[in-house]
């Protein structure tokens, strides 16, 4: 069984947001508008936070492309009164928005901000709606959504690995974030797999884990920044 | 017959049966007919082209079923179409490599909008009112006709005017031929934040007036004077496929990037050195810099060729450029001026770029041409890790249209010479250009018009300019049509990316080149454009290049999307003719800025939005929600300000602030940010619209209203970081200022 993970190089990114957008358009996340974004309601699975240091002239900012860490022991997965939130054999945080009823203790156990209430069900202004993917289900009022790792994709391309009697090849699979980024600074992989591209870089010592001492074992491992003088 | 043939043929024939008796109820039956073959819930993967920018990135596009709401022969009805679902960077294309920003994922968006223009549109009410009526594009075509017509009764065809926006496609080829053929001027491009300068510096150096490719997949050090290469200028995804490389795609091996900039751009965000100087004093560093190369003998003054001979004192090794005297102009310690000279001398291949603020200034050109010197002394120009001009198609010579050029006029003349009582246009064309909304309001375009007797757009939705329009012929969308691009950079190889349509017009639109084709065929003396319609210009460009396949490159570029190879002599453009040096040597001269340093105490820095560009993009929703990188901003406009300036000013974050020049005020919100110097003050463009759909009008402030009609005193370009304001406190947050970050756990983990 695959456990699925991915590496964010930090010496690669460059803060574009191009990811930022491809998991909008991948996963029919609704946009809220001003009003709503204005009070904390607007969903974005994935966002670029910004670290400034220093202070002018000597000062420097750096990226961190931050979405569900897709935890091994998630803190958001045993507070969930109906299991929507839960563990999949594969590694995934799955959440099961029919199961949800809405508590969103999930988001406040969660350490990295990555979870979304939906206050509304969703809407597109004619023809908007066309540009939906059939593949991700419509998340309507009252539930919590998240970064799936793109599971649509992960589920097609192993029903097709398994038509075809073999398995998932390394870079198969490449969630939306994955597949636009320019720079390459997203790798996504098996993390079970010691030759996989993700495995490589998951061992990196330029690797390590967001906010690892809530002993939430995350599955995504971010490579630091280097920096020259 | 299998049960699904049985099932279409029925459906088919039964419709048909129903189209026959119209205005029956039975035409529901629409309804059953599928566009084209489609299996429901299949994806299907078409080429597509990327056409919100000129870098002409490749596109793979998802089509898969969906019921649409659809307009076909006069019926209105749900029909099955095969609909564009997702645009992905296509894996293989020279340019981006399957990358893809977020401008160009969000460009679907547009094929979807709701305030698209679906029909032509003839104006009923005043100018600027937005009150439309729709007519046939019979009614419509027959109109234009005869304004061209009369135009040519009166001998008056040169009176015709073509406003359109800068990018080398075939589209503009025909357009170009179009004006020609008729008896008009070239079309007049016009880009706020646009790169003449740099062009024409190209030219002097080089020999080649275009924009160019940086290897930085193989480049040690770079050193990027405010060109954003990152985020929004020249070919940025292709530089970002790059710039991954250089960082972490050589074992081993990691190239080192500095950015020299007084506020910082996401793309100086990514630098390992940052080194902020005084506006409009780049081109001295950059010189400073080749001093110190050549005072060390490793680079000799003459290995510049060309390029250096135009700075005055190259040969003598520039003596008044030594540390200390840039020091003196740039306000950068000398010490770090060696610092930089010795990596950029030490870790070769070096290679450096300028682009953006730096050439926005009254003295733009010299800033050029001191940082092409610097690239020539270090052998940059055609080696690894170095500069190229990518080689362009030359469409006018592959189609044999033999229309001589013309030297374009730039917009700014025309305006000023119109509104002064001399010739001003009798029609004028707007082909997506805005310049209502881009141009410095003392160039008065909206006023210069207001004057012309007829106006015609082809855009896709009512903005600025096109809102004056007396008739709007819309265009398809790039998904709809034909779409290709010529890229001018981000490949080595020469590149033609050329796609089909994708998917069935959503509206009752065409295509602005059909049209175009259409129209030189009804006037009274026919243009005899040799082409029927535009695919048949594309596939006469590319009947002579060679083909991968050997079924001819039209037929690759079908399947690929994309042309790419070794152009064959005579189709390739030919270097610049104006390779002789300027007659004097330019000299740095001190960059001239519009308003008194004591009333506007501020230097003004408009910068293109990662989101929206210069603004033609904020008609998107994705992008409007999508969260700036720096600010975390959204559905908002702000201005940067320095900490120690705002604590003096007594202006706190998220205060609403004025911001003045000579030439406007705008009333905007504060955001206080460490990565701006203390006398500048920094505003994203796009925001601001007055019409530009449901998402963008009356949103925030366009920095643009603001900026003096200052110029690069060489080119004539628009000095449009030129401009000096005051910051006045109006009073505390109201709340339009909308980050993404306002409530997130973000500090304490900034030390990784």
């Amino acid at each position: 069984m695959p456990q699925w993970g991915m590496a964010v190089d930090l010496d690669r990114c460059t803060g574009c947001g191009g990811c930022v957008v491809a998991c909008h358009a991948e996963n029919n996340i609704s946009t809220v508008g001003d009003e709503q974004a204005a009070v904390g309601r607007a969903k974005h699975w994935l966002r670029i936070e910004r670290y400034w240091e220093g202070d002018f002239p000597d000062v420097r900012l750096k990226f961190r492309p931050v979405m569900c860490q897709q935890c091994d022991n998630a803190p958001c997965e045993p507070v969930c009164p109906t299991y929507a939130s839960h563990h999949t054999d594969d590694g995934l945080n799955a959440q099961v928005y029919n199961r949800c009823i809405g508590t969103r203790y999930c988001a406040n156990a969660c350490p990295y901000n990555a979870r979304f209430f939906d206050f509304f069900n969703p809407s597109w202004d004619k023809p908007l709606q066309l540009q939906l993917n059939p593949d991700v289900s419509l998340r309507e009022v009252g539930v919590m959504e998240k970064c799936t790792f793109c599971v649509q994709r992960i589920r097609a391309a192993g029903t097709q690995a398994k038509a075809e009697e073999r398995d998932v090849a390394d870079g198969e699979i490449q969630p939306a974030c994955v597949q636009s980024c320019g720079a390459r600074a997203l790798v996504f992989g098996d993390l079970e797999n010691p030759s996989s591209e993700v495995s490589r870089l998951s061992r990196s010592p330029r690797g390590s884990k967001l906010l690892e001492d809530t002993g939430a074992q995350p599955s995504v491992t971010y490579l630091s920044r280097l920096t020259q003088v | 017959m299998d049960r699904r043939s049985f099932i279409k043929l029925t459906a088919v024939t039964g419709t048909g049966a129903a189209l026959a008796s119209c205005g029956n109820p039975e035409n529901d039956f629409i309804r059953f007919i599928p566009d084209e073959m489609i299996v429901p819930g299949v994806a299907v993967w078409k080429p597509g082209v990327c056409s919100l920018c000129p870098a002409g990135c490749g596109l793979t596009v998802r089509v898969m079923d969906a019921d649409a709401d659809v307009v076909r022969d006069g019926q209105a009805g749900i029909v099955r179409i095969a609909a564009a679902k997702k645009l992905e960077g296509a894996p293989d294309h020279p340019v981006n490599h399957g990358g893809l920003c977020a401008r160009g994922q969000a460009a679907i968006q547009v094929t979807y909008h709701p305030d698209r223009i679906t029909q032509p549109l003839r104006r009923t009410g005043e100018r600027g009112d937005g009150l439309y009526e729709a007519v046939s594009w019979d009614d419509a075509l027959a109109e234009i006709v005869s304004r061209l017509d009369a135009l040519e009764g009166a001998g008056n065809q040169g009176s015709l005017t073509y406003l359109t926006r800068v990018g080398r496609s075939h589209r503009a080829a025909l357009v170009r031929d179009f004006l020609v053929r008729f008896g008009a001027p070239p079309p007049v491009a016009f880009e706020i934040f646009g790169d003449d300068v740099l062009r024409r510096a190209n030219a002097l150096s080089f020999g080649r007036e275009q924009l160019p490719t940086f290897d930085l997949a193989n480049a040690m050090y770079v050193l990027s004077f405010g060109a954003d290469f990152l985020g929004t200028w020249n070919s940025p995804v292709a530089q970002n496929v790059a710039y991954g490389r250089m960082r972490q795609g050589r074992r081993g091996v990691r190239g080192a990037f500095a950015q020299v900039e007084s506020r910082m751009s996401q793309t100086g965000a990514s630098a390992d050195e940052w080194v902020p100087v005084r506006p409009g004093t780049d081109g001295v560093l950059a010189l400073g810099i080749a001093h110190l190369l050549m005072s060390t003998g490793a680079y000799p003054s003459d290995a510049a060729g060309r390029a250096g001979a135009l700075i005055e004192g190259w040969a003598a090794g520039l003596p008044g450029y030594a540390p200390e005297d840039v020091e003196r102009m740039t306000g950068l310690e000398a010490a770090r001026v060696e610092g930089l000279a010795r990596q950029f001398s030490d870790a070769r291949p070096a290679v450096a770029i300028v682009g953006g603020a730096p050439l926005a200034h009254s003295n733009g050109l010299f800033t050029a041409l001191a940082v092409n010197a610097l690239n020539a002394l270090v052998g940059a120009p055609g080696r690894d890790g170095g500069i190229f001009f990518t080689p362009q198609l030359d469409v006018a010579a592959a189609v044999q249209s033999g229309s001589p050029a013309q030297p374009a006029v730039a917009l700014e003349s025309l305006v000023t010479e119109g509104l002064a009582g001399g010739a001003s246009p009798e029609v004028v064309f707007v082909d997506g250009a805005n310049p209502v909304f881009t141009a410095p309001p003392a160039w008065r375009v909206r006023e210069w018009l207001e004057q012309v007797p007829y106006i015609v757009s082809f855009g896709h939705f009512l903005d600025e300019t096109s809102i004056l329009a007396d008739l709007i012929l819309p265009d398809h969308s790039s998904l709809e049509s034909w779409a290709e691009a010529l890229p001018e950079s981000g490949a080595v190889m020469a590149v033609a990316s050329i796609a089909p349509p994708v998917m069935r017009p959503l509206h009752q639109t065409r295509a602005t080149p059909d049209v175009l084709l259409e129209v030189g065929r009804m006037l009274g003396t026919p243009l005899a454009l040799p082409w029927e319609t535009f695919d048949e210009l594309l596939g006469a460009s590319l009947a002579g290049l060679p083909s991968a396949s050997g079924s001819g490159a039209l037929a690759d570029a079908r399947q690929a999307g994309v042309w790419s190879g070794e152009l064959p002599a005579g189709l390739a453009v030919a270097d610049s003719a104006d390779t002789s040096p300027a007659s004097v040597p330019v000299a740095f001269t001190a960059p001239e800025f519009d308003g008194d340093a004591d009333e506007y105490p501020f230097h003004f820095l408009p910068y293109s939005s990662n989101a929206f560009l210069d603004g033609s993009l904020a008609h998107l929703p994705w992008l409007q929600e999508m969260p700036d990188p720096l600010t975390s901003a959204m559905w908002s406009s702000w201005v940067e300000i320095n900490p120690v300036t705002a604590e003096r000013l007594g202006i706190s974050a998220g205060d609403v602030v004025e911001v003045t020049s000579a030439h406007g005020t705008v009333r905007t919100r504060v955001v206080v940010s460490p990565g701006i110097a203390p006398d500048l003050v920094a505003m994203p463009a796009g925001q601001g619209h007055r019409t530009f759909t449901r998402y963008a009008s009356g949103r925030g402030e366009n920095p643009v209203e603001l900026l003096a009609p200052m110029t690069d005193a060489a080119t004539g370009a628009l000095a449009w970081a030129a401009t000096r304001v005051r910051v006045t406190r109006v009073g505390p947050p109201d709340g339009r200022l909308i980050l993404f970050a306002g409530s997130l756990r973000e500090h304490g983990e900034e030390h990784r």
